[in-house]
């Protein structure tokens, strides 16, 4: 059972959207800790 | 070792990285470490880190050098599923989210991962599970040496024995400084560096070679990488579903964290670091399916990763990817490092051989396990011993054995010390012949299996009935008579 190129692109594609969106979320969650003053 | 001579950058060049980041790297550890005064803060970065630091620690540590090597490795060698299979691992770091608020709860005081078997199962278990844990810590050690090594030698041309050493000293010095804060606090900036070099690397593949020209070159040479039905590579998805679970469950890394995290941020950090950490394997890996299209001469499948790099990037692309590699390997290196010691610290010198000893004495000890940790991991690593792939499946017959004790002995009061012993003894061991007899892919599974079983038919045989108020041990009263 051969995949597609399809498959293989939106596979990659989902996967590389979830990473670019990870930084993003974690720099963001930084800035909220870091205003409440609950770095750590 | 491999001689590769598609360096991308010099000698040069690489040790002038090494020293900026070095320099970096330590300074933050003494920054952060120079106002630890208490155990707690050295060993659990005073038990109050929150969410953001808390998720990009998790997804650091998990994302591991083996993460950028054996992820284009298995892609190479096992195709879709070698991606899939490796992601799967995030399904640990998510299964271990309800486990952290649970520990959190039942093991208030606890310190690592041995204080809960100790507690829970008594002293033999205890130290079966202390084998078992210190087997894993030294083989993830020795893994992650060799990887910095050979990663720093395929990208620069420096000597394998070079590069390891010198990662191996950064990451040393910088924990010894700051403990666990300066783990967690380097863990972030690594993240960030991480995600960003990833993307950086997928999107340029995706640019230069193209899902078609990649899917029809594969297809022409290797179409059983392309193949949903290769056996070897489900066996494979399956056995890395249950290593992920059993490294995560078990190991005294991602235990600290628990103790170390605020309240109420553990669950948390945890579920959102496996959702951000599953699509790393299938970024970081598609890469290895553009060797055929690029017409790369392979010479060994760990190094598809750094050889696809060195062959699309050029200077700075390169340099980006020498970054993202040193920073995925410091990130998992000084949290093994940081989570060993205290393992060693906490169940070993504290649990059998100084019960008395103080705070001061601990943290003084604490160093010295942390240098003699460094220099042990060096002397193994010295001689190239085993692919980086084979080395790291080779432990999943440890640490896959221990999945049910744990979560037994977490939530089921018949769990009893007699089944979880047998489990992690007779687990660990039939993982070790699967291993041999069948191959790599298979060891965890059967390892878990036969652990499962185990643990199950004991808690109908022989059920106890535990008081959970027996975890709720005060931490300055670690008793000498339980732990010896």
């Amino acid at each position: 059972m051969i995949v597609s190129s399809g498959f293989l692109s939106v596979m990659v594609t989902i996967a590389l959207t979830v990473t670019i969106i990870a930084p993003i979320v974690l720099v963001i969650l930084w800035i909220k800790d870091w205003k409440k003053g609950q770095l750590w | 070792m491999n001689n590769v001579n598609s360096a991308i950058l010099d000698a040069n060049t690489g040790w002038i990285i090494l020293a900026i980041f070095s320099a970096i790297w330590i300074f933050l550890g003494w920054f952060w470490g120079r106002k630890t005064k208490q155990l707690d803060d050295f060993m659990l970065a005073g038990r109050n880190v929150g969410m953001a630091l808390g998720t990009a620690t998790a997804m650091a540590t998990w994302v591991t050098s083996n993460t950028t090597l054996v992820a284009p490795q298995f892609a190479l060698q096992l195709g879709i599923w070698g991606m899939l299979g490796y992601s799967l691992g995030c399904i640990g770091l998510i299964l271990f989210a309800p486990l952290v608020k649970r520990i959190r709860s039942l093991v208030p005081h606890g310190y690592t991962s041995g204080d809960f078997i100790r507690l829970r199962y008594g002293v033999w278990t205890w130290r079966l599970f202390l084998l078992i844990s210190m087997c894993y810590a030294v083989g993830w050690l020795i893994s992650m040496g060799m990887a910095g090594g050979v990663l720093i030698h395929a990208l620069t041309g420096i000597d394998y024995q070079y590069g390891m050493t010198v990662i191996l000293i950064i990451c040393v010095t910088y924990t010894l400084l700051g403990g666990l804060r300066a783990v967690i606090g380097t863990d972030f900036i690594q993240t960030i560096l991480i995600l960003v070099g990833v993307i950086i690397l997928a999107v340029l593949t995706i640019s230069e070679i193209g899902f078609e020209k990649m899917h029809k070159d594969v297809l022409s040479e290797q179409p059983e990488l392309l193949n949903l039905l290769m056996p070897a590579a489900i066996m494979f998805l399956f056995n890395n579903l249950l290593f992920g679970i059993g490294e995560i469950f078990h190991s005294n890394v991602w235990w600290s964290r628990a103790f170390a995290f605020r309240e109420g941020v553990g669950s948390k950090a945890y579920l959102l670091a496996g959702i951000i950490w599953a699509p790393i394997p299938i970024v970081a890996g598609f890469i290895a399916l553009s060797v055929s299209s690029l017409g790369l001469n392979v010479p060994a499948a760990d190094m598809v990763g750094p050889m696809v790099a060195a062959k699309l990037l050029g200077f700075t692309g390169a340099v980006i990817v020498f970054i993202v590699v040193f920073s995925s390997l410091a990130s998992s290196l000084d949290s093994l490092l940081a989570a060993t010691s205290d393992l060693i610290l906490q169940d070993i010198y504290r649990g059998h051989i100084n019960p008395q000893a103080s705070d001061e004495q601990l943290r003084r000890i604490a160093k010295i396990i942390i240098v003699l940790l460094g220099i042990i991991t060096w002397l193994i690593c010295l001689p190239r011993i085993a692919t980086l792939g084979s080395l790291l499946q080779y432990l999943g017959a440890f640490v896959a054995s221990t999945i049910w004790p744990i979560a037994a002995g977490l939530y089921l009061k018949k769990a009893n010390s007699t089944g979880a012993f047998l489990a992690m003894l007779l687990g660990t061991l039939s993982g070790i012949w699967a291993f041999f007899s069948i191959g790599f892919y298979v060891a965890a599974l059967v390892s878990a299996v036969v652990s499962m079983s185990i643990v199950l038919i004991s808690m109908w045989l022989i059920p106890d009935n535990f008081e959970w108020e027996r975890l709720n041990e005060n931490a300055n009263q670690l008793t000498g008579e339980k732990a010896l």
